[in-house]
């Protein structure tokens, strides 16, 4: 027993040196004397002159220095030390204050790093407070970066005021045959999370549709339906949404800059009720691709994507279609809708990509109405793969199109969601590695120019270049999902999905291809 | 302590005794056999670990990873059973020396064994039935073959005989804490019993000859495979060559995907790529849904890289990625493939990740740099090789036959190197595809005709005797050919035998593998099999 209380008291002794030489490595105060340098810090993630939401989590990063072996900085009066690892963690109230302090100003960070000949100061930069909240949380899918299988699937929420994250569901953990599932393609009504759906592929196949804490699952399946709802959008006043139905497939480049190409074979558009699970064909047409419907703010027009099959001879009709892959050019197309009598009337051309021999989709209007944000590249509607995916907004209002060059990068820019003030948007990018999808916030101002954007932070700023899974499908919401992971795991592995009733064609008042 | 106690005692009871007889009664006891037995079983636990099973186990270690931070091994950790799964495998980094892996699984074995005969008070006579855990995991290692690591968690072969050391000590420990009488009495342990002696001289080599016999009689290729793929780690291609002509009888799919990367890479593609046994023997192993699977992505990467195909590489790699998790094999693929791919950025996160394993430190140090000076990745010898047979058109994975490496050789019709002709055409020769064979030959006319070309030609002469008019060199093949035609006559209706029988005499002579070789080659792989369940875009 002496024994024993002898090692406890040894391991004490120990971890409380250890603890000691542990933070002393941490300064915790402005170094009183050190040496201006004119190189800029190297910083993961990259905070330099980012306009940030006045609510988000505080942007912890770190400094790559391998000389130093401790670092301070200062923002804005906020003081955090760092040891030689450089994480810079920044204490959550001080960080609260300090943005509400801000709040539509600005302030400096100044990054001092403690090298062998002593303590050097890095040039300061900006951080720009908007005055306008950023929804308070954002859904997204973590999935390994491309390629045909899927094993752990996971759909979470963060929110965004704190590195909370919620599961939402989460497929499996170990492989058990007959119960591999696929899970995407979450979409809430209006930023609201009290309506959503989720859909699931291969077993327990259906869509999730929720309304508060009540969930059902439902299946799309019809003869003249191509297959299961895929890309879709609610309409922000009523229970309905608008699915593309798609034949997606992908294939691998071998010598091209770009890895993978997802195209469809067929696409057509389908509308489902919620309320009457009753869903029924808005557009099917065989020599046209149309894909990622998106309703106005008022919900009293639909924007979607159409594409031409272009023309080519080949025995096989995919492969005829990949050798062509780069001539499937997809414009965005509007039609008005009436909300009484479920009825669309005659298309009109939103975004005329095509004739520029470009490619535009994932459009997405803004909740005030003003915007339509999409995504322009060479070819194509899944622009996930694409390097030249850019950003571009269409001023409603002006019928101006342009790229939120602020915003953009070299590498693809594509899926994105609005915030509920229409001032934030949330989109995937690979702008750091060309291969994982990560969620970047942008700030769009009243005038529609887009702002530098910024990497989702993370409590440890290091977690994004350790994690082995892209961001996928991010949806911002005002409110967290009500449904909890248990009930939404008993929905979709416990209970039969209800077969939607189709219902023939949407009313037409002007029938005819775009 | 208790021993020494005992002792004591004994010499306190005869003090007229001589200290030199004294010292050799009291080694020749029951406990001086045990504590020889232990020793016994403890250095040939080393050397069957190490020696042995030292390079499968060191491929299990790349196809595991470990590091000893939360966000790499959350996906792990939130498994069942994570937590053993995360000792097992940082156990099983010390294999990156398999003599230092193998003594740690020696101390296992041993402590195990040891605790087991504490924990059950075995009588001294029969001491040797502590060994029996010990030789049932050995056993087991030997009977899951390939499932040892692949399809299956490599965190268990060390995790889990690391759990049952552990309980086992902690049952000794409550045993002698808890019951003061445990020992067992100085007049037993001192009586010498010969079932001990020889219970002990019989079943402790019979701990190690009942799984090697066993490893040999179920899963022959395993120890040369995995020696082939040590030797790849090392790029050691003269080394793969010499070890699959050290078993040329030997051959599985893997066997002869590595043979091919070795010829391949040494340039003897042409030479001697029939030089082993093509058969394909069906392999004893499992899918991840317990049935029968014969593993037929086990290779598909690194022959894929090494044909130059470094993009379906990455393809598959990524989807073991996705399914397995993280593994170093994995990892590195991709930190050199994106080294490739000229994606610098994508690079050094995997150089990040890698870093945090242990005992990593080489790789980091050959292979870092390039990601800060792409000049660097032309210059290295493999990443050249693997550029130089890359393809140089613009085209899509899903036109090329599976599985990739020289089936696309097979469907190639233009060549923008003579390495690439050459794999061409031996593909097809492989395939048995005359025609396309054929084709390709015409390009060979002003060069000399390496060997299995050669054959080939020769063995279609006889159809068409105008190819010894544009290939005069084929004389003396011909000769050879018409000994063969001679000898594989009898055996024209029973091809099986003939291939047996005729192995020896013609191993290496094409016409032989055209007629005898690959003939059981009945397994096609099946969608399953071939990674199209799952299947979605991500």
């Amino acid at each position: 027993m002496d024994k024993a209380l002898l090692y406890l008291r040894c391991t004490v002794l120990i971890a409380a040196v250890a603890m000691l030489v542990c933070c002393s490595s941490r300064p915790s105060s402005l170094p009183s004397a050190f040496t201006e340098v004119s190189d800029s810090a190297a910083i993961y993630p990259d905070y330099r002159d980012v306009t940030i939401p006045p609510n988000i989590a505080p942007m912890n990063f770190m400094v790559i220095d391998t000389v130093a072996d401790a670092f301070v900085a200062d923002l804005g009066g906020v003081i955090c030390g760092a040891s030689a690892d450089g994480k810079i963690d920044i204490d959550s109230t001080e960080w609260r204050s300090l943005l509400q302090e801000q709040r539509g100003k600005s302030f400096n960070v100044s990054v001092y790093a403690h090298r062998p000949q002593g303590w050097v100061r890095h040039p300061a930069f900006a951080i720009y407070v908007a005055n306008e909240n950023i929804d308070s949380y954002v859904t997204y899918r973590l999935i390994e970066p491309g390629y045909e299988l899927y094993m752990q699937l996971g759909i979470y929420q963060r929110n965004l005021t704190n590195f909370d994250v919620a599961t939402v569901y989460e497929n499996h953990r170990d492989i058990s045959p007959g119960e591999s599932h696929c899970i995407n393609c979450h979409k809430f009504q209006a930023n609201n999370a009290e309506r959503m759906y989720l859909h699931v592929r291969e077993n327990h196949k259906g869509t999730v549709v929720t309304n508060g804490t009540e969930a059902h699952k439902i299946l799309i399946k019809h003869d003249s339906i191509i297959a299961s709802g895929a890309y879709g959008n609610w309409n922000p006043k009523l229970p309905i949404v608008a699915y593309s139905t798609n034949k997606t497939a992908q294939v691998f480049h071998y010598n091209f800059n770009e890895k993978i190409e997802v195209f469809d074979g067929e696409s057509d558009l389908l509308l489902y009720d919620a309320d009457r699970n009753e869903v029924s064909h808005i557009i099917r047409t065989p020599d046209h691709f149309e894909t990622f419907p998106c309703w106005s703010a008022d919900g009293t027009r639909l924007y979607y994507c159409d594409a031409r099959l272009p023309k080519f001879e080949a025995q096989i009709f995919e492969a005829g279609l990949v050798a062509r892959y780069d001539s499937l050019f997809y414009d965005i197309w509007s039609m008005p809708f009436d909300t009484v009598t479920y009825s669309f009337g005659p298309p009109q051309l939103e975004v005329d990509a095509s004739s520029m021999n470009l490619s535009a989709s994932e459009p997405i209007a803004s909740p005030d109405g003003r915007f339509l944000l999409y995504s322009l590249a060479r070819c194509g509607q899944f622009h996930l793969y694409h390097r030249d995916a850019d950003l571009w907004l269409k001023d409603l209002q002006e019928g101006t199109c342009y790229p939120l060059a602020e915003t953009n990068s070299k590498e693809g820019d594509s899926y994105s969601s609005w915030s509920s003030n229409s001032r934030w948007i949330v989109f995937s990018s690979r702008r750091e590695d060309n291969d994982y999808t990560r969620s970047y916030i942008a700030y769009i101002d009243a005038n529609g120019q887009g702002h530098k954007a910024f990497l989702l932070p993370q409590r440890d700023p290091e977690y994004n270049l350790l994690l082995l899974k892209s961001f996928n499908v991010p949806e911002l919401s005002r409110n967290a999902i009500p449904l909890g992971q248990e009930q939404m795991s008993h929905v979709i592995l416990f209970t039969d999905a209800e077969l939607a009733t189709y219902k023939g064609h949407v009313a037409r008042s002007n029938s005819g291809n775009p | 302590m208790k021993d020494k106690g005992n002792k004591n005692k004994q010499k306190q009871k005869q003090p007229s005794e001589p200290p030199k007889a004294q010292q050799r009664r009291q080694f020749i006891t029951n406990t001086g056999c045990e504590q020889v037995g232990v020793l016994l079983f403890f250095i040939l636990a080393w050397l069957w670990a190490s020696w042995w099973m030292g390079d499968v186990m060191r491929i299990a270690y790349e196809r595991s990873f470990f590091a000893a931070d939360a966000t790499l091994m959350h996906w792990l950790a939130q498994k069942s059973f994570g937590w053993l799964w995360i000792i097992g495998r940082a156990l099983l980094t010390l294999y990156h020396w398999p003599v230092v892996g193998g003594l740690l699984v020696a101390v296992l074995l041993t402590l195990g064994s040891w605790f087991t005969g504490y924990c059950l008070r075995l009588p001294s006579k029969f001491c040797w039935l502590k060994y029996f855990p010990a030789a049932a995991w050995m056993l087991w290692t030997a009977d899951v073959g390939l499932n040892l690591y692949y399809m299956r968690e490599p965190g268990r072969i060390l995790g889990v005989p690391f759990l049952v050391v552990v309980i086992l000590g902690a049952w000794a420990i409550l045993s002698k804490v808890l019951s003061r009488r445990h020992s067992l009495s100085a007049e037993r342990e001192n009586k010498l019993s010969w079932i001990s002696i020889i219970g002990q001289a019989v079943i402790i080599p019979l701990c190690f000859a009942m799984p090697m016999l066993h490893l040999q009689r179920t899963h022959r290729y395993m120890r040369p495979l995995t020696h082939m793929q040590v030797q790849l780690l090392h790029n050691d291609y003269e080394g793969m060559n010499r070890t699959a002509h050290e078993h040329p009888d030997l051959c599985n799919r893997h066997v002869a995907g590595y043979y091919a990367i070795a010829l391949a890479r040494t340039g003897k593609l042409a030479e001697q790529l029939f030089d082993i046994r093509l058969e394909f023997d069906t392999i004893r192993a499992y899918g991840y849904d317990g049935l029968p699977n014969q593993c037929l992505k086990y290779h598909i990467v690194d022959c894929n890289y090494h044909a130059g195909l470094y993009r379906a590489a990455r393809h598959y790699v990524m989807e073991a990625l996705t399914v397995d998790g993280p593994s170093l094999y994995a990892l590195k693929y991709l930190a050199k493939i994106a080294l490739l791919d000229s994606d610098l950025v994508l690079a050094r996160k995997y150089f990040g990740i890698i870093r945090k394993a242990p005992f990593e430190g080489e790789f980091i140090r050959k292979y870092e740099p390039m990601a800060a000076h792409p000049e660097l990745v032309q210059a290295d010898p493999e990443f050249a090789a693997v550029l130089k047979a890359a393809p140089y058109r613009h085209s899509f994975e899903q036109f090329f036959l599976k599985p990739g490496f020289l089936g696309y050789y097979s469907s190639l019709k233009d060549f923008k190197t003579k390495e690439a002709l050459e794999w061409s055409t031996v593909a097809c020769l492989y395939g048995k595809r005359m025609p396309d064979f054929l084709q390709r030959c015409s390009q060979f006319q002003d060069s000399a005709l390496p060997k299995s070309i050669a054959e080939g030609l020769a063995l279609q002469a006889v159809k068409q005797p105008e190819l010894l008019q544009i290939f005069p060199q084929l004389e003396l093949v011909v000769n050879r050919l018409d000994f063969f035609l001679n000898d594989a006559s009898p055996y024209t209706q029973d091809k099986e035998r003939g291939a047996v029988e005729l192995f020896e005499r013609y191993k290496g002579f094409y016409p032989y593998y055209y007629y005898f070789g690959n003939i059981n080659n009945t397994h096609k792989p099946s969608e399953e099999e071939l990674g199209h369940n799952n299947a979605g875009v991500n």
